[in-house]
């Protein structure tokens, strides 16, 4: 009844008839489960990671926890999870399965290993089976395996190096990511190391090593099993800014194609993520949240947003905000004051409060009329009294050379 | 009875307490006669930190388990809610209830000697032991005169569905015993020997009397006066009322009855006959909307002539009436419709019309006109050292107005002897 946007275009060579891909988690973890994705709408599937068949995978359960408030319980997820329990020679019958009956789709799956024969023998089987791409985890928070066993691969230019060439060696013209943890020094070096190696792209990134929290009655760590616990890998709202910065500082830096992970929960998440360099968008939490049938709001709210934008693909959204990217010391100097419309405002005093106890003084307070106003001589325009508004009426007023700008509260939607 | 009104779940109230603005200098604060700290206390729900929303209020206001339940949160702290502009009003009386349900009274408590005075209370209402607290907490020790039941208003008059029993019975015990008032249950009539024995003297005796209908008929059996009937059946007793009830009235107490005796009774008929429209009910939302849901019904527009019967009630004569122009309160006055009158049949009048103050006592005070306690800024009546407040100075008012009294005059009160000595 309604025209449908086109969504599709080519990732790597292989054809995405939408930009949104389920990672390698829980949510992959079961072939009837992948299929049921991929039924709602997702245009690809990276499985949930794998290993050889020597390699024992020893879950602890309950393994997932989260941090969050009464209203909203989960902008972070933890998980303590590790790599799937199905082994190499099951992930290749699920892959040449899911060619069979999807075959427009990209089937993806990951794995990883510790010695170079491991690594080259998984890739060896998934190109048999018919892999479309092959995502290298170098980057699992819990049972990393390996060069350096307690530490991600990632962890280490030189591993990541070394390891990277091992994979693309065997894949050859089968396209490979490298699945990386935004938890270094420098997310460039990695990047380059990983350019170097010849590989065809990163996967940015992984979750977020993390101590989820600390129960204050028992005093022990979250999640506890029998009173004690380990670190979590964190995922969803919460770690999205993370995301977005790691992405942008490697494409900023790098000329390697990236998709997109972590923290992305609605079609302009993931906007954000592609505008700073990501070709494509890998969910997890939110289907784990939500179920598979999110796909559809962000299909539509995608194909609303390039349509109003006059974009033709989704391609055209990829590293557009890279440009405005800059160092803090680059950028101008305005000279702005807060600006109140009191037409909107509702009278809370939460401008006033936040900027005298952690701003400026600035503001002052007609206690008669509950009204705020600015003092333009204090005020510097540094913000904070936007941030706090609950109606978003203010904004940063400048006027330069005459003309009048204004800097908005940007946030929620 | 069951109660009403469920007390929050912990997660409802946390979700609720989300909602809060923390409103700077918080309207819903100002707007409580006893200024409970309202985002305060919904910031330590948020928190978690129950125990710390409970002394908050603790140490605001006496009465805290009473209007956690009855306070008409439309009329306060609710009606100036900031978050109304953006959707709809905290639910800060429940969010209070929550907190005095979900924890028991603070143990923590530091009382310093009684070494500034001795005070005499008379009326253990809200604004006598509001007033007794405040004077045990600054350092005075309190005789408090009560010929009735200590507790006033609530304890007595407030229907068990929305005030049980054990709920006051648990409040007033903490408050007598906790903030070691004396009470003494003889009956003050003269204030001149209690003004010499006392450093000061607080007059909180409320409205013991209620307002007589003027018309024929008020003298048969089965015709009772409201606030009476209200306190015979919250001690326990059996109302004695019969199957069809009228409740003359429109304001809180007519309301209270009419719910207390369809709680008593589920089977008996209960109307509310009042002389102007449902707009013009004076009782609070709430009150209206449980008495409603408990059964009671309501005739309108019907001003009464006489209570007819020959020994008990059969019936009572109305004329219908009509509303005109609004008086200078904002409410429609009613007129009658000559020749519309119609006799309601019914076996039991109860007179809910007003209350009105004990004008034989205590002679010396200066008055009102309708023979309220005078009193001035500082709340001192005409007689030096003595102070009065609540419904005797103010007329019928709310609990938590009460409480303000109490407070403020326990302030002049330790005022009025540091500059005595």
């Amino acid at each position: 009844m309604y025209r449908e946007h086109d969504l599709s275009y080519d990732f790597l060579g292989i054809h995405l008839e939408n930009p949104f891909i389920l990672s390698a988690a829980p949510p992959t973890d079961e072939l009837d489960m992948a299929i049921d994705g991929l039924k709602a709408g997702w245009a690809g599937v990276v499985l949930k990671t794998t290993s050889v068949e020597s390699n024992p995978v020893n879950l602890k359960y309950p393994m997932m926890s989260s941090f969050g408030t009464a209203a909203h319980k989960l902008w972070g997820l933890g998980n303590i999870d590790l790599i799937s329990q199905y082994h190499i020679d099951e992930i290749c019958e699920r892959v040449a399965a899911l060619k069979r009956m999807f075959p427009t789709k990209m089937i993806a799956a990951s794995i990883m290993g510790s010695r170079k024969e491991d690594w080259q023998s998984l890739v060896w089987q998934l190109k048999k089976a018919g892999v479309d791409l092959v995502e290298c985890s170098f980057s699992c928070p819990q049972g990393s395996m390996g060069e350096a066993p307690g530490r991600m691969l990632a962890q280490s230019v030189e591993a990541t190096e070394k390891v990277a060439r091992w994979v693309k060696e065997v894949a050859g013209d089968t396209p490979v990511l490298i699945k990386i943890t935004p938890q270094v020094t420098d997310i460039v070096e990695i990047a380059r190391a990983l350019k170097r190696a010849g590989v065809d792209g990163v996967t940015a990134s992984n979750s977020v090593p993390a101590l989820i929290g600390v129960d204050v009655e028992t005093l022990e760590p979250r999640p506890s099993l029998f009173g004690e616990g380990a670190y979590s890998g964190m995922t969803g709202m919460a770690i999205k800014p993370l995301t977005l910065r790691t992405i942008a500082e490697i494409a900023r830096n790098v000329d390697i194609t990236i998709s997109g992970n972590g923290g992305a929960y609605s079609w302009s998440d993931a906007v954000e993520l592609m505008a700073v360099g990501a070709s494509n968008v890998q969910f997890c939490t939110l289907p784990m949240h939500h179920g598979f049938g999110t796909i559809r709001d962000l299909k539509s709210g995608l194909a609303d947003y390039l349509d109003r934008k006059g974009y033709a693909s989704p391609l055209d959204i990829v590293g557009k905000a890279l440009k405005s990217i800059k160092g803090q010391e680059e950028l101008v100097t305005p000279r702005s004051r807060s600006d109140i419309d009191l037409d909107k405002c509702i009278g809370c005093g939460n401008c006033f409060r936040a900027c005298s106890d952690g701003a400026h003084r600035a503001i002052l307070w007609d206690a008669e009329k509950r009204q705020p106003s600015v003092d333009a001589e204090k005020c510097p325009g540094c913000g904070q009294c936007m941030q706090v508004c609950p109606v978003n009426a203010i904004r940063m007023k400048e006027e330069l050379d005459g003309k009048v700008h204004y800097f908005e509260f940007k946030g929620t939607h | 009875m069951e109660e009403f009104e469920k007390t929050l779940s912990r997660q409802q109230a946390a979700i609720e307490a989300e909602r809060c603005l923390y409103c700077y200098d918080a309207p819903c604060q100002a707007k409580c006669p006893a200024h409970v700290p309202v985002p305060e206390f919904i910031q330590s729900i948020r928190s978690g930190n129950l125990h710390g929303a409970r002394t908050l209020l603790q140490t605001s206001h006496p009465f805290i388990e009473t209007c956690g339940r009855i306070c008409p949160e439309e009329a306060f702290c609710q009606s100036v809610c900031t978050r109304s502009k953006i959707d709809a009003p905290l639910r800060i009386r429940e969010l209070h209830r929550f907190v005095t349900d979900s924890t028991d009274p603070s143990d923590r408590m530091e009382l310093p000697e009684t070494t500034l005075g001795r005070v005499a209370i008379i009326g253990a209402g809200p604004a006598g032991l509001a007033c007794a607290r405040e004077l045990r907490v600054r350092g005075f020790s309190c005789d408090v005169f009560e010929a009735r039941q200590v507790g006033g208003v609530p304890s007595q008059e407030v229907s068990t569905h929305r005030y049980p029993r054990e709920v006051d019975e648990r409040e007033v015990h903490f408050l007598t015993s906790t903030f070691a008032a004396h009470v003494c249950t003889e009956r003050v009539a003269d204030l001149k020997p209690l003004a010499a024995d006392y450093d000061a003297v607080f007059v909180a005796t409320g409205l013991p009397f209620e307002s007589d209908m003027n018309v024929e008929g008020t003298q048969l059996v089965g015709v009772h006066q409201a606030r009476e009937l209200l306190r015979k059946m919250k001690s326990g007793a059996i109302s004695g009322a019969g199957n069809r009830v009228g409740v003359i009235g429109g304001g809180n107490v007519a309301i209270e009855v009419a719910s207390m005796l369809r709680e008593e009774d589920p089977t008996r008929d209960v109307t509310v006959v009042y002389r102007r429209s449902i707009k013009e009910l004076k009782a609070f939302k709430k009150e209206i909307e449980e008495a409603t849901a408990l059964g009671v019904t309501y005739q309108f527009l019907a001003i009464p002539d006489k209570v007819v019967g020959s020994h008990r009630v059969e019936g009572l004569q109305v004329t219908q009436a009509h509303l005109c122009e609004e008086d200078e309160s904002g409410r429609c006055r009613s007129e009658p419709l000559p020749g519309s009158s119609f006799t309601i049949p019914l076996d039991t009048v109860v007179v809910a019309i007003g209350q009105r103050i004990d004008q034989g006592v205590f002679p010396g005070l200066a008055r009102s006109d309708s023979g309220l306690i005078s009193v001035g800024e500082n709340m001192q009546t005409s007689m030096p050292g003595v102070y009065a407040g609540g419904d005797a100075v103010h007329g019928a008012q709310t609990v938590v107005e009460a409480v303000r009294d109490g407070k403020k005059a326990a302030e002049q009160i330790a005022a009025f002897v540091a500059g005595g000595k």
